[in-house]
């Protein structure tokens, strides 16, 4: 794939082994070996089980993680009461999984022309993508672990100049103790294909255990691929989302990952642009309440020239919460004339709240545009008491502030149904009364 | 209306007002001026309810009620306007969005049901012909972008949207030419009635040419060390602040 010389950033780093971690790591493996079964023989030997002293890892309680996770339970659909659709009024394909599992009666494939869209475990003979030195199943763990497990979530292939005429939504609930669910999406667009996913995860109120997803999408020659990714997830269900994007000439590819409500959710991407003249494109948005953690880790890999990224992450921290963003962008030595942006605002909404934040760039070709920015602050006090001189409640007045802070995020949304309902169910969460009678855009 | 009796006020350890009394009647527009320093912006932001000043004596009684127990958002609610010298910047808020919240919180307070769309933007465009404010400009975000000029005629805008009791105007005068100028006080002199006072901060007697005063009082280090009627401006413009210094000395 890549003859260059391997440089800092694919040099394999010495990452300690953490003795209690790798007891817990293959305490867990021996017990998923025996309730599920191993579906692909993934090496979790080679990469170590994370903790706190390996940089990935830093920042994210891995500890805390195993106590709800070592005992998991095989939850069957039936289980199940997740609402029907999660986005009222979104016209969608759906692929409904509970708990891991595919729930046929709640789903409605697509039937178009040249579009392949099952359920991974429907696909028979169809081939999964590879696995190869940039699947993050070979240096991540937690990755490991859904390649060693996954046997379920979307097949989809899209076929040349193929534009499917409605998104298609893939909702995962997850409900009851001790959940161990593993969803791995395997998505391929043809060359000049085009669609628009929507991944919508929830949780019951007393679930618990993990959730782990991982999407691989190959987006081919002047292919577009939209992923807009909500995660509202009630419960403690600890989240471990991967994105793994490869991007082929003049393709045009965006994540955009809002988490509305996750007592513990990690989210990793990937894009390697491969082709020259291609578009990535990842914004996110996170909320977290009292005692929740989010953290997203995002790399952009410019291996060729002439392509574009942009990046926007915004994060609004309340009560006794913690957030993490690592921003990784390669910009390869053959990539000239690379621009890539990249942006992380965070606003810590309370005294208690603490906010990670970490660029890195390695850039090793010389004629490229590269820029970033990085703050974490509070609430603006001179935009709050304008507001408040003209008769705006204090809680009103932040969460106008919020709205413009975290509106050019939702504004990117794929989907205009699925930004209103995570303004709605944001609203709800925090109790915004004012957002529901007057939405930005509708003057 | 509003009655300020011997208002002491500091910010971070350093004390701005110093014993403050005035009274204003409603349907009376009273003029502060003074030098730089002398406390006119602090007693502005004391009386809106910045909570970076501290109140260290005297009190404030507003229709009634007692204005320094309030918040800010209160004393909006109840009556009280400032037209701020440098409005705030709001990016990704709407002018229009940020007025509904400020009418239907004032609604709320009123015990009225939020206002509905129609009769919303029939009314920010009759307000808005009242200081000639375009178009574009409501539905831009708050003051970004804004000329200068086009950020006080917004205040005037806001203050005419909100009908306030009592309208502080802190310094806005600054900034505008002639015609902007013009305009702002037409604005506010079309708002004056026997139920609406004002209190016109300002540096230069020139703003009082087009908005008369009832009353004009001089602040000096934290006091009122003189009041009169609409001449004593002409004599400031003609003396300048250091006659009156002079005089409090001897």
């Amino acid at each position: 794939m890549d003859t260059a010389k391997p440089q800092l950033m694919d040099r394999p780093k010495a990452e300690a082994k953490h003795a209690a971690s790798e007891a817990s790591g293959a305490a867990l493996v021996s017990a998923l070996d025996a309730v599920l079964g191993v579906q692909a023989d993934v090496a979790l030997d080679a990469v170590p089980v994370p903790h706190r002293r390996v940089e990935r890892w830093k920042y994210t309680p891995v500890a805390t993680w195993w106590k709800d996770v070592l005992a998991p339970e095989v939850n069957t659909v039936a289980d199940a009461g997740c609402e029907a659709n999660p986005v009222p009024g979104l016209d969608a394909y759906r692929l409904v999984f509970v708990n891991g599992t595919f729930d046929a009666a709640a789903s409605d494939l697509p039937v178009h022309t040249g579009v392949t869209c099952m359920p991974l475990s429907q696909r028979g003979d169809a081939k999964r993508q590879d696995v190869d030195a940039f699947s993050p199943e070979g240096s991540d763990w937690f990755a490991g672990l859904n390649g060693r497990y996954s046997q379920e979530g979307l097949y989809l292939r899209v076929a040349q100049g193929v534009e499917l005429d409605h998104p298609i939504l893939i909702h995962h609930h997850t409900c009851g103790a001790g959940a161990f669910n593993v969803l791995r999406h395997d998505i391929a667009v043809a060359l000049n294909a085009s669609v628009k996913i929507v991944q919508w995860s929830t949780a019951a109120t007393g679930a618990d255990g993990s959730v782990n997803v991982l999407t691989r999408a190959d987006v081919g020659q002047g292919a577009r691929l939209h992923i807009d990714k909500v995660q509202d997830e009630e419960g403690t269900v600890r989240h471990i989302a991967y994105e793994d994007i490869r991007q082929g000439r003049a393709s045009h590819a965006e994540v955009h990952t809002i988490t509305v409500r996750g007592a513990w959710v990690r989210n990793d991407l990937a894009f390697r642009i491969n082709g020259q003249g291609a578009h990535a494109e990842l914004n996110g948005a996170f909320l977290p309440g009292e005692g929740e953690f989010v953290d997203n880790h995002t790399t952009v890999d410019h291996r060729v020239a002439h392509c574009t990224s942009s990046e926007n992450y915004k994060g609004i921290l309340y009560g006794k919460s913690t957030g993490v963003f690592n921003g990784k962008v390669f910009v390869r030595p053959d990539a000239q004339q690379t621009n890539a942006y990249q942006q992380n605002a965070n606003i810590l909404a309370s005294d208690k709240a603490s906010m990670n934040a970490k660029p890195e760039l390695e850039i090793y070709a010389d004629d490229v545009k590269c820029s970033h920015g990085c703050t974490v602050g509070q609430f603006d006090s001179d935009a709050l008491f304008y507001a408040r001189s003209r008769g705006v409640g204090l809680e009103a007045a932040k969460a106008m502030l919020v709205h413009a802070f975290i509106g050019d995020v939702l504004k990117g949304l794929a989907v205009s149904e699925v930004r209103l309902e995570v303004e709605h169910r944001l609203a709800e969460k925090h109790g915004w009364d004012v957002w529901s009678h007057h939405p930005n855009d509708d003057a | 209306m509003l009655k300020i009796n011997e208002l002491k006020a500091s910010v971070e350890e350093a004390s701005i007002l110093k014993g403050l009394s005035l009274t204003i009647n409603p349907g009376e527009v009273h003029a502060i001026m003074g030098p730089n320093g002398s406390g006119k912006s602090t007693l502005a932001s004391v009386l809106a309810g910045r909570e970076e000043y501290e109140i260290e004596g005297g009190s404030v009684d507003f229709d009634g009620a007692d204005l320094l127990e309030m918040d800010a958002t209160e004393r909006a609610r109840a009556g009280l306007f400032l037209a701020f010298q440098y409005p705030v910047e709001i990016p990704g808020v709407s002018n229009i969005n940020f007025m509904r919240a400020a009418v239907n919180g004032k609604r709320e307070h009123e015990g009225r049901e939020p206002i509905k769309g129609k009769a919303f933007l029939d009314m920010v465009k009759e307000k808005a012909q009242l200081v000639e404010l375009d178009g574009r400009l409501r539905n831009r975000s708050v003051n970004e972008g804004f000329s200068g000029g086009e950020k006080k005629r917004n205040e005037i805008f806001q203050m005419a949207m909100l009908e306030p009791k009592f309208a502080i105007l802190d310094e806005t005068d600054s900034g505008l030419d002639i015609d902007a100028l013009r305009i702002v006080s037409e604005g506010v002199n079309a708002m004056r009635s026997p139920e609406r006072s004002f209190l016109v901060i300002t540096h230069y007697q020139r703003l009082l040419d087009y908005i008369v005063p009832d009353f004009v009082h001089v602040l000096v280090d934290g006091r009122i060390v003189r009041s009169g009627g609409k001449d004593l401006a002409f004599e400031l413009e003609e003396k300048g602040y250091d006659w009156i210094k002079e005089d409090i000395v001897a």
